[in-house]
């Protein structure tokens, strides 16, 4: 396995190289990074590669300080809920 | 029922937040999603500059017993999922049950950087903090023999913590150089960090600063005359000169491919070599852990000195958000003392607000402290750490000035 | 295998709890009460707790304290319990995540979509 190969998304396993060719290809913001390729958003939130996600575009973008605003947003639930716990009580 | 405090998290920031509060006859309930009281100081096991070993346990228990007898209500195993404002209440939710505040204190701490190296989703590879707690809280080896990725105050003292539990590390090194990992795969950066650290630090940092000085260098020579074996920190080799390029194993690790690297952390080609190992610690450093304040609609600034980015607060733990406080390392990365004299701080400031401002001078008095703890503390993450809280208070002060309303109600 | 680790030259030895057992992909093991679920797995030798969803590799303990949900399994029939901050507890059914089937996926394969 080489560096390409290496996941960066660890839910959705996502890797490398198809963070970087995305980014490469659309010069796109973190946000769009995200929506193209699913990284971030698996089971645990995006917590764990977030910082990536948004790290690697910049490295792509024709105007950095503009393009680097576009941070992802964080959204509630912040942990997986089960409907039974909201109230979906089957008893 | 409306609860005058709610705090998130059950750390050195958050029990002491609340010890303060319910001695001043608050009604208190904190909430951890972790098992057992302590959050990452659990874990904490080092050397003192004077000799005595800090046991984050033992300190734990403390924080526990005085929240306890002071009358704090402890909710453990209980995942916050979101907050909210409702008119003048904070409204918590968690998956089981839907509580509410007066003042809400969120000291969620901090978490690792992830810091990917090719394999690392193998089984067996884990962040460097996993390890630590396995070790020190668990107390289950995490393998026989394991090599840590990354050297940083956080690694080097998780490394002690390991040798001191009979665990065989091979050594310390570098990952490989990738685009997102600049700062910690780049030999030059990596010294110039730790020297930068090391007269602050607890002994092992200490131990690496001052041997990097007996080979009578100071920054850009450093690393020329670094040994290409390391320097052994407790029989454990510290190699700068290294980097881990591979992670392999089929079900579980089996072992790492190791290569030399030059001072910008291009693998020198045919330097490869591998290393049987049974796990392996990966340390990318720490990040304030600030969702909860990101839902609540807290500005957030990006400080690197503090690790990341960081909600807007003053020294008196306050956000623009009425009722809504926060401490610790969500804050900025810091040691555990120092997030407990924050907690201590968060708590008067609530009480002060409370009580009509009964408790100016002793809020003061706290906020020295926090600042006399933090020049004395030997655990020192980032070396302009006040840089960052000047900042901070910069943003708070411009914030104010554009916002002609004081605190967003 | 790995070990547990009884004595230290710092902290208090390791009490042992009670023993109780536990069920993991329907194999009995012997567990101690005040373990997780992760570290009762880990002195049994174990570390993988699930595979991907998807491609099937397998997956273990990462960050131990809850973040990163890679240690994720199912427990009692409740999904996505994280192992490494759910003590374990007698009688415990736990299951890890399989492969799912991806019929979407496969079908845009099949017809070159």
């Amino acid at each position: 396995m080489s560096d390409k190969s290496m996941i960066i998304c660890r839910c959705e396993e996502v890797t490398y190289e198809e963070l970087i060719e995305t980014a490469e290809k659309h010069k796109c913001s973190a946000r769009e990074l995200k929506l193209r390729t699913r990284a971030g958003m698996g089971y645990c939130g995006g917590r764990t590669c977030r910082n990536m996600v948004e790290s690697i575009p910049r490295q792509y973008l024709p105007n950095k300080e503009q393009l680097g605003l576009v941070t992802l947003k964080y959204q509630p639930p912040i942990r997986p809920v089960h409907f039974g716990d909201l109230g979906g009580d089957e008893t | 029922m409306t609860n005058d405090v709610i705090i998130i998290g059950a750390g050195p920031a958050g029990l002491s937040a609340a010890i303060t509060c319910a001695k001043h006859g608050m009604n208190v309930v904190v909430i951890d999603e972790y098992y057992k009281p302590g959050g990452r100081l659990l874990g904490q096991l080092y050397e003192e500059p004077d000799g005595s070993w800090w046991n984050g346990i033992k300190e734990s228990d403390k924080l526990y017993n005085q929240a306890i007898n002071s009358g704090v209500q402890l909710k453990l195993s209980v995942p916050v999922i979101n907050i909210e404002r409702q008119g003048t209440e904070w409204n918590v939710f968690t998956n089981m049950e839907t509580l509410q505040a007066n003042n809400l204190l969120v000291a969620t701490g901090a978490a690792e950087s992830p810091a990917p190296v090719p394999g690392w989703t193998l089984p067996g590879v884990m962040s460097v903090g996993a390890a630590q707690v396995m070790t020190n809280v668990q107390r289950v080896k995490p393998g026989e023999k394991g090599i840590i990725i990354g050297v940083n105050v956080l690694s080097a003292a998780i490394a002690q913590e390991l040798k001191l539990a009979n665990i065989s590390v091979e050594s310390m090194t570098l990952p490989k150089i990738n685009s997102m990992n600049h700062d910690y795969a780049i030999p030059k950066n990596v010294v110039n960090s730790l020297l930068h650290v090391s007269h602050l630090s607890p002994s092992p940092i200490i131990k690496i600063g001052s041997n990097l000085m007996k080979y009578k260098l100071i920054n850009k020579l450093a690393l020329k005359f670094y040994p290409n074996k390391g320097i052994k920190m407790w029989d454990i080799p510290i190699q700068l000169k290294k980097a881990v390029t591979q992670i392999y194993g089929t079900d579980k690790v089996e072992g790492v491919t190791i290569a030399n690297v030059d001072d910008y952390g291009q693998i020198i080609p045919k330097s490869e070599k591998s290393i049987e190992v049974d796990f392996v610690c990966i340390s990318g450093g720490l990040y304030p852990l600030a969702e909860l304040a990101a839902i609540a609609g807290c500005p957030f600034y990006m400080i690197e000195e503090l690790g990341g980015y960081v909600p807007l607060h003053n020294e008196r733990m306050e956000t623009p958000l009425s009722g809504l406080f926060v401490a610790g390392n969500i804050t900025g990365i810091e040691g555990a003392k120092v997030a407990a004299a924050q907690g201590t701080v968060a708590g008067l400031s609530i009480v002060n607000n409370t009580l009509n401002s009964a408790f100016e001078f002793e809020l003061e008095e706290a906020i020295k402290q926090v600042r006399i703890i933090r020049e004395e503390n030997p655990i020192q993450f980032h070396p302009h750490i006040q840089n960052g809280r000047k900042k901070m208070q910069k943003y708070w002060n411009e914030y104010f000035a554009n916002n002609q309303e004081s605190f967003i109600i | 295998m790995s070990q547990r680790i009884k004595y230290h030259p710092l902290l208090e030895d390791y009490k042992d709890g009670k023993n109780i057992t536990f069920i993991f992909n329907s194999e009995e093991y012997i567990g101690i009460e005040g373990d997780t679920i992760a570290s009762a797995l880990l002195v049994n030798g174990i570390r993988t707790l699930r595979y991907h969803e998807e491609t099937g590799t397998p997956h273990g303990l990462y960050c131990n304290i809850g973040q990163c949900f890679e240690c994720r399994v199912n427990v009692n029939h409740q999904q996505g319990v994280r192992a490494c901050i759910t003590p374990i507890e007698d009688g415990m059914v736990i299951k890890s995540q399989d492969v799912l089937p991806t019929p979407v996926k496969d079908w845009r394969e099949k017809h070159d979509k």
